[in-house]
């Protein structure tokens, strides 16, 4: 079934694993920091952190190894398995916070809505791929993609967990620009979008949510309440200053007042214990990865491969700027983590799921197309 | 495995790659600019507002400490409080507030009078929680301890008093497997969803009224807003929210009739359970050995419970609601009013009880071996011959005596709102072919006629049964809750009567029924005459359950007959037998004779029902106790 080629192994891509690397070392230097004062018990964090990160390395690997057109045939199944999941996840889910997110397989919690998100990409590749775009698309066209998005979003809103369903529309927007779009089709799209804003406000978002956002807009009316996490979190970004406290010496995370600190905000500790410096490099590293990706993107050797890589690229971009933004107070509190850097299990999956589908099309620019 | 063939595909299109490049571009704009945005804002946040962000991060933080509720209390029917609160003093610890831990445990452990390494196990085993967390190193303290400590308070950093409401027994362990008690939740509850706003640590009701009730009582918590600095210590508090106590729960049960009934079980194993007969109303819900309430305050200990699980009188076992029983000739009720509304026999039609019945080649005793001679109705019941019913259940078929002891919820739950309650058998050749695949026996009907065989009852159906029999025919929900009001006094929830449905049973068979069960506690030949109280008429019936088979424990004397085989006693009656308001059933395990280990039972509360009653109606009109009623069988 795997044929392999041997020119595949000469177009390995270094400069992504390289970049994925440094982002993987500092992400669980940050784990351990954030988390070793409060997990005497049980397999520390950063322990567990690294499995996943050996087993999403092991399922990227497999990823590679598989002619990425195969995506081509699976796209439904996929799509139709990930409906259900997050069905199940719905009705069964174990409830975290108030939500239900989280199906239990005995050795992991899975989270559906974080594959749910490659999944979408695959299946949007898919489709746009397969459709003939001739003069661009139409209202009409979108009909279908956006049934597609539409369903597992509210799926994910229901849990609730807005975030990452928001997510799921940037994706979708962002791949339908990268397609060819009509003009009038752009125009009616915006027209319609911003009016839908005032009416999802009233009747889609939950008083918690809306809740949020006016928090966001204005933090200090409500500093122990849903203020109490934006506070917290810049003042621990802030106080980083130059070189940052030192690791393991930040006291916003060492001391408990940083909610979150290993997950969504694992950027605020990282920024508090190594100062700007730090956080600019980091924040370098990734965007190199991402722009990377988009270089990937356009030498694919066909158009179904350039789909899916910008897809991939659009899922990490969304996901890292909307989390580096939360926690730096310019978006609201919105639970989306910062790829292959906060804890958690089914996030480093999906991510290195979706870095191994890069690597897969880098790897075949060259060979044929048969 | 063949390979699969992958799609059809082509190269891009010079054209579209060409306009895709373009896009690519635009979107790598787009993404520069993004990350030139992050980082002009980690600069404005870490460059230049660095020094007042490093200023807040030294000085102002806010800690959320959170103070329990105090939870609602539970009274009785009268309003007399049963359990309320207390407040009760811990003392805690916050390791980041000491500089010199050691020292600082090394002083306290003197002024508890602990050993240092209980004190320390305390602390190694609460490394887990967040480090702010205070742990707690002593629940309870007296008020010695307390004065104390809080004298010692400025050479004691880190050491805190924390102040908890907490249970107050007022009664002791007064009906203590109904109203519960309250436990740490534990790790599997707090996966609940009915637990989802508990954290661990709280406390909730575990079983009974105080679980059922969890909701009503546990009141909302308070939060106090703490500023403290860098090194975790207090320097003012910014806010603080008072808790909101649970809410008052008035329960059905009257505490003078419970103590009565307690008393009279003190030494015995079993359960009285006491219904208004017009409301279903439960008044007394007593089931024996209790449980201590008191060792269940802070979480029961390892063999404490183990002895409780091991004891032979089964403390844990509710007998009101699980404790299944045969209920032996009290079940003659249900057989009467079948054979009268299925009108197999007539009141006066008679059988001749020679101290046996031979059905196949089994010989079916009654108790009383010379016989009773000829019998009627009336005589049957109140001197409970066995023989006659083994005829008249005969007649009936088994079916039928399960249709009326169905309609007079047997053999299901009575819905009353505690956990596990035991729903009992009423056997019915339906039943036997689904649980044993077996046909019915004729012969097993003689055993269900009088109560015994496959029947299983508890005390508190059969109190309901007794109820419905003697109100004219409904059958009443057991409640055990009068209403539940704020603290601010306001009414939030009151609870009405529900009735089941009506019985079986024509009203002329009910009234016969009614007649002979008073000649059971009044006339000479009755088999409960040790409960007849002077002035007011009572009526009931005695029934004795076999525990074991008569063979295995024959020709031994009573003593001699091991507790655990010796036969279960019952006595399920009601009063004043004019106009019912009450009925009272009394269950002793192995107390071998209904009429004289059940009975004085109810003779107690009776008695204690009658001067509560007559007592608070001198009380409020000034009249004297009206004149006893007539007794029309002395």
């Amino acid at each position: 079934m795997l044929r392999f080629d041997r020119r595949l192994l000469l177009n390995f891509d270094w400069v992504l694993i390289g970049a994925v690397l440094v982002v993987a070392l500092v992400g669980l230097a940050n784990v351990y920091s954030s988390t070793h004062l409060y997990t005497n018990v049980g397999t520390p964090l950063y322990i567990k952190e690294l499995t996943y990160y050996l087993f999403g390395a092991a399922v990227a690997l497999l990823i590679v190894s598989i002619d990425y057109r195969v995506l081509l045939t699976l796209n439904y199944p996929l799509y139709i398995g990930m409906i259900l999941l997050l069905l199940f996840a719905l009705v069964f889910g174990k409830t975290v916070a108030g939500a239900q997110r989280w199906i239990n397989l005995g050795f992991f919690r899975l989270q559906p809505s974080e594959p749910a998100k490659l999944i979408l990409v695959i299946t949007l590749a898919s489709y746009y791929y397969r459709k003939e775009t001739g003069k661009g698309f139409t209202l009409l066209d979108l009909a279908v993609p956006a049934l597609l998005t539409g369903l597992p979003f509210i799926l994910i809103a229901k849990q609730p967990d807005l975030g990452t369903g928001l997510l799921l529309g940037f994706i979708f927007i962002s791949m339908t620009l990268f397609v060819k779009l009509r003009w009038a089709t752009l125009a009616t799209l915006l027209c319609g979008g911003i009016s839908a804003i005032p009416i999802a406000w009233k009747f889609f978002l939950k008083p918690y949510q809306r809740q949020r956002v006016e928090t966001f807009l204005n933090p200090e009316n409500d500093p122990l309440g849903t203020g109490y996490h934006i506070i917290q979190s810049k003042i621990a970004v802030g106080s980083g200053l130059i070189f940052g406290k030192g690791y393991l010496k930040g006291t916003q995370g060492q001391l408990d007042f940083l909610p979150e600190r290993h997950t969504d905000f694992a950027f605020s500790v990282w920024a508090e214990e190594w100062g700007f410096f730090g956080s600019v490099l980091l924040i370098i590293c990734y965007f190199f990865m991402i722009l990377w990706g988009l270089n990937i993107a356009i030498s694919a050797r066909d158009k179904f491969g350039v789909l899916l890589a910008f897809g991939v690229v659009s899922l990490i971009f969304w996901q890292a700027f909307i989390n580096l933004a939360m926690v730096m107070g310019l978006l609201p509190v919105v639970g989306v983590p910062l790829p292959l850097f906060s804890y958690g299990g089914s996030s480093l999956l999906t991510n290195l799921a979706g870095l191994g589908l890069l690597m897969n099309i880098r790897m075949r620019r060259y060979m044929g197309t048969s | 495995m063949p390979p699969r063939p992958l799609a059809k595909i082509n190269k891009i299109d010079p054209v579209e790659l060409k306009m895709l490049k373009k896009r690519i571009d635009i979107a790598m704009a787009v993404i520069i600019f993004s990350a030139a945005l992050l980082l002009t804002r980690l600069w404005y946040l870490q460059i230049y507002r660095g020094d007042e962000y490093a200023k807040l991060s030294e000085i102002n933080r806010i800690r959320i400490q959170e103070i329990a509720a105090p939870r609602g209390n539970i009274l009785d029917r009268t309003g007399q409080p049963i359990i309320t609160n207390r407040p009760r003093f811990n003392v805690v610890w916050n390791r980041e507030d000491a500089p010199n831990p050691d020292e600082v445990i090394k002083d306290l452990a003197k002024i508890l009078n602990e050993d240092i390494s209980v004190l320390l196990d305390r602390i190694r085993a609460a490394t887990e929680n967040p480090r702010y967390m205070p742990t707690r190193l002593k629940e309870d303290i007296d008020w010695e301890t307390l004065v104390n400590i809080e004298n010692k308070h400025l050479s004691l950093p880190g050491v805190r008093i924390e102040v908890m409401p907490s249970r107050d027994y007022l009664y002791g362990d007064f009906a203590s497997h109904f109203v519960g008690y309250l436990g740490e939740i534990s790790p599997a509850e707090l996966e609940e969803k009915r637990y989802a706003t508990y954290q661990s640590g709280d406390q909730v009701g575990k079983q009974g009224v105080e679980k059922i009730f969890e909701e009503y009582l546990k009141g909302e918590k308070g939060r106090n807003y703490l500023e403290v600095d860098v090194h975790g210590f207090e320097q003012r508090q910014m806010q603080l929210q008072d808790p909101y106590p649970g809410n008052d729960l008035h329960l059905t049960l009257d505490v003078e009739l419970q103590r009565v009934a307690e008393e009279a079980m003190a030494d015995k194993a079993g359960a009285v359970v006491v219904m208004e007969v017009n409301t279903g109303n439960l008044l007394v819900m007593c089931s024996t050995p209790p449980l201590h309430l008191q060792e269940f305050v802070g979480g029961i200990s390892g063999t404490a419970w183990n002895r409780l699980l091991n004891d032979p009188l089964n403390p844990l076992l509710n007998k009101t609601i699980q404790g299944q029983y045969p209920p032996g000739s009290t079940f003659k009720i249900v057989t009467a009013l079948a054979a009268i509304s299925e009108g197999v026999i007539t009141p006066d039609a008679t059988f001749f009880c020679g101290g046996a019945l031979n059905y196949g080649n089994r010989r079916y005793g009654c108790w009383k071996k010379g016989g009773h001679g000829t019998v009627d109705f009336h005589r049957a019941l109140v001197e409970s011959c066995d023989v006659y019913f083994y005829s008249v259940g005969m007649r009936l078929g088994v079916d039928n005596i399960a249709k009326y002891a169905n309609s007079l919820g047997l053999g299901k739950k009575t819905g009353i709102e505690l956990e596990h309650e035991k729903g009992g058998i009423i056997p019915s050749t339906a039943w036997k072919q689904q649980r044993y695949k077996e046909k019915w026996q004729e012969g097993e009907t003689l055993s269900v006629a009088i109560g015994q065989g496959y029947v299983l009852t508890t005390p508190l159906q059969l109190c309901r049964m007794t109820a419905a029999v003697v109100n004219g025919g409904t059958l009443y929900r057991p409640q055990m809750v009068n209403r539940i009001t704020a603290p601010d006094g306001k009414v939030l929830k009151t609870f009405s009567p529900v009735s089941d449905g009506k019985i079986l049973g024509s009203a002329h068979s009910l009234g016969l029924i009614r007649n002979a069960l008073v000649d059971v506690v009044n006339s000479p030949g009755g088999t409960a005459k040790v409960v007849k109280l002077p002035d007011v008429l009572i009526g009931g019936k005695t029934g004795t359950a076999q525990v074991v088979n008569l063979a295995q424990v024959g020709g031994m004397s009573e003593k001699s007959i091991p507790y655990k085989y010796r036969d279960h006693a019952w006595f399920t009656s009601f009063a004043p037998a004019e106009k019912p308001e009450i009925a009272v059933t009394v269950l002793v395990e192995h107390g071998q004779h209904g009429g004289s280990a059940a009975g004085p039972v109810a003779k107690a509360v009776f008695k204690k029902y009658f001067e509560l009653k007559n007592g608070i109606k001198t009380a409020a009109e000034g009249t004297p106790p009206p004149v006893a009623p007539d007794e029309k069988d002395e």
